[in-house]
């Protein structure tokens, strides 16, 4: 039965051939466009997913992370004063313009930090010396922007919203939302950076004391004046959030993945059905023959499945080969373990439900036409 | 040969013998079938009375129209009647559902076709197991009974041929060797030799009623083709919906 099935689907190899292309293209859609997706929401969180803080504390109604209102150092202190509170750090967040070597400029996001900043300090550091940050002009940029900044290394100077700065690390792979370069230096920097007031910050990052409730601490950090209190995990879901949902952005990323299972749908659906009219004199000599409809309904499932594995296999390698030639091009590709079985799974159930036009038609198929013409 | 009776409940050669009059594998009793409603209606048969009996050829005959192939629908369990009785192997068939037909039809028929109807993507012992395998899904060894069904039909040379690489007579026999796939007792054809040039045609009916006569099955056969007759016990004409009465056999075999 299933060597029957395999058969009917491969005897015309260029009809296969084109279903399986589909399916593929449909599958290499989905994976990219999600993946991107994933790796943007991935950037937009990153600074909060690879902090050591416990809790973010921010400017009441703040709503956009990388556009934060500044808050001073009352609510500083009053952080560092509840009890239960470890450590308390300030971190800035704000755009700077970067002066570039051709005579350009290039907006950053600068990343101010304490000195000795132990809760946010770049990570994936691959050259120099990242605690020099707290040198006066210090700054760390990540690798894979050099093209925007026109940077050639450690050591190499320039200025930032007309103060100097003189790139002392290098982190790999730290890639923001905003598409802007994220620049790490020391507070006092960053404020000349971003032209904000010497008393002015944007988050106060917070470690829990060993043993201490989180969710009373959190409760109590709720309560300080003009601020707001959030977990790591709430705050990073928040900030992926804004950007996915408030922009639109989530929605023309799962829109055009959309498009490509639309594509699959219509190109497999096309094909199985050709191939079902093809044979419909065949399906209905086995149905005269007493064959059962769920046998000839199985035939049509086993060749959606071929398809979709078939599909999924070619879609998924062209997937991870557009990975790679997409981080070339700076742009990450997210494809987790967790995403391609789930991509698998649509394609399958894609498949399945292209093949319903051909099982209805089975299904309708009366065995008495054999006889007719 | 088949066995005395078969698992359908067919009567034995012995048992008609010991009656002495044969009991028909498929009996027709008053049976029509109505096309449409209103003034669309179309009689297709009216009050059609038809038995067919193990071991002999059966032609069907009439002009394009007449209700030849509703006949052979309905003989087949293809087509429900509008009024009538079918009787199967003794059994009443007529009331009974959608579900409990394919078995009935699987036990109990095989088809063979003016066009063939032969997967092209399959070999002609693929093509023959495959129908082997579904009429009989606990059949241990589908690709032995198709090799020996092929040979019967004279292919054993060209049971791994696709039917593309097979001329018009033999796709027939490999569709005639599929037909017989799972032991029917009774072979209905459609037109079998139409597509077919005339020598090859008949080489096709001679084959039928070598299995007619040799394994005792009953052959239905509608045909345009007068030449036919030879090979046929007993021929049935139908015009306008009406099957002309034909002679009840005396004995299995009065052909060429």
């Amino acid at each position: 039965m299933w060597t029957l099935a395999r058969k009917i689907l491969l005897h015309d190899r260029v009809k296969f051939a084109v279903a399986a292309a589909g399916v593929s293209v449909s599958v290499l859609l989905v994976l990219v466009q999600i993946g991107l997706y994933f790796g943007f929401m991935q950037n937009a969180s990153s600074l909060i997913d690879n902090a050591g803080a416990d809790f973010w504390i921010a400017g009441e109604g703040n709503e956009n992370f990388d556009f934060a209102g500044a808050i001073d150092e009352r609510t500083y202190y009053r952080v560092a004063q509840i009890p239960g509170v470890e450590r308390a750090e300030r971190m800035l967040l704000a755009f700077g313009i970067f002066k570039l070597t051709n005579g350009g400029t290039q907006g950053v996001e600068v990343v101010g930090i304490e000195r000795g900043a132990t809760l946010m300090k770049p990570w994936h550091v691959v050259a120099g010396e990242a605690w020099r940050t707290r040198e006066a002009d210090g700054v760390v940029v990540d690798r894979t922007e050099f093209p925007k900044l026109l940077l050639k290394g450690v050591g190499d100077r320039s200025e930032v919203t007309g103060a100097r700065a003189r790139v002392v690390a290098l982190t790999d792979g730290i890639r923001s939302f905003t598409t802007s370069p994220f620049l790490f230096t020391n507070l006092d920097s960053a404020r000349a950076y971003t032209r904000l007031a010497a008393s002015q910050f944007h988050y106060v990052l917070v470690k829990a004391a060993p043993g201490v409730d989180h969710a009373e601490l959190l409760a109590r950090l709720g309560r300080i004046p003009h601020a707001a209190a959030y977990d790591a995990a709430t705050f990073s879901a928040r900030t992926r959030s804004y950007w996915s949902e408030r922009t639109g952005v989530g929605a023309g990323f799962f829109t055009t993945a959309m498009m490509g299972v639309i594509v699959g749908l219509v190109v497999v659906g096309q094909i199985l059905y050709n191939g079902t009219l093809e044979h419909v004199r065949e399906y209905g000599t086995l149905k005269a023959m007493g064959t059962k409809n769920r046998t000839i309904v199985g035939i049509i499932l086993y060749q959606a499945l071929i398809s979709s594995v078939l599909g999924f296999v070619v879609g998924g390698g062209l997937a991870m080969a557009a990975r790679e030639g997409m981080r070339a091009a700076n742009l990450n590709v997210v494809l987790m373990p967790s995403l391609l079985a789930a991509t698998g799974l649509l394609t399958v159930v894609m498949c399945m439900l292209a093949s319903c036009l051909s099982i209805v038609k089975v299904l309708r198929l009366d065995p008495a036409t054999v006889f007719k013409g | 040969m088949q066995p005395p009776v078969s698992a359908s409940g067919f009567s034995a050669p012995g048992d008609r013998a010991s009656l002495g009059k044969p009991a028909p594998l498929v009996e027709l009793s008053r049976v029509g079938k109505i096309y449409g409603s209103g003034e669309g209606t179309v009689h297709a048969l009216v009050d059609a009375d038809l038995r067919v009996y193990a071991g002999e050829v059966l032609l069907i005959e009439g002009p394009s129209g007449s209700g030849k192939t509703t006949l052979l629908s309905i003989l087949g369990l293809l087509l429900r009647p509008t009024t009538g009785e079918i009787t199967v192997a003794g059994d009443r068939v007529t009331h009974l559902g959608e579900k409990a037909l394919p078995a009935i039809r699987a036990r109990n028929f095989g088809f063979i076709f003016q066009g063939f109807n032969l997967f092209e993507a399959l070999t002609a012992l693929e093509n023959v197991a495959l129908a082997t395998k579904l009429k009989n899904a606990s059949v241990s060894d589908p690709f032995g009974d198709a090799k020996r069904l092929l040979t019967m039909v004279g292919l054993g040379d060209r049971m791994h041929h696709t039917p593309g690489a097979l001329s018009g007579g033999q796709k027939q026999r490999v569709a005639i060797a599929r037909a017989l796939g799972g032991s029917p007792r009774v072979i209905l054809g459609d037109e079998p030799t139409a597509a077919l040039d005339s020598k090859t045609g008949l080489a096709v009916m001679e084959l039928l009623r070598a299995l007619a006569k040799e394994e005792n099955r009953a052959v239905v056969v509608v045909t345009h083709d007068h030449r036919l007759e030879r090979f046929a016990d007993r021929v049935v004409q139908v015009e306008d919906g009406m099957v002309q009465p034909a002679a009840e056999p005396n004995s299995t075999g009065s052909g060429p």
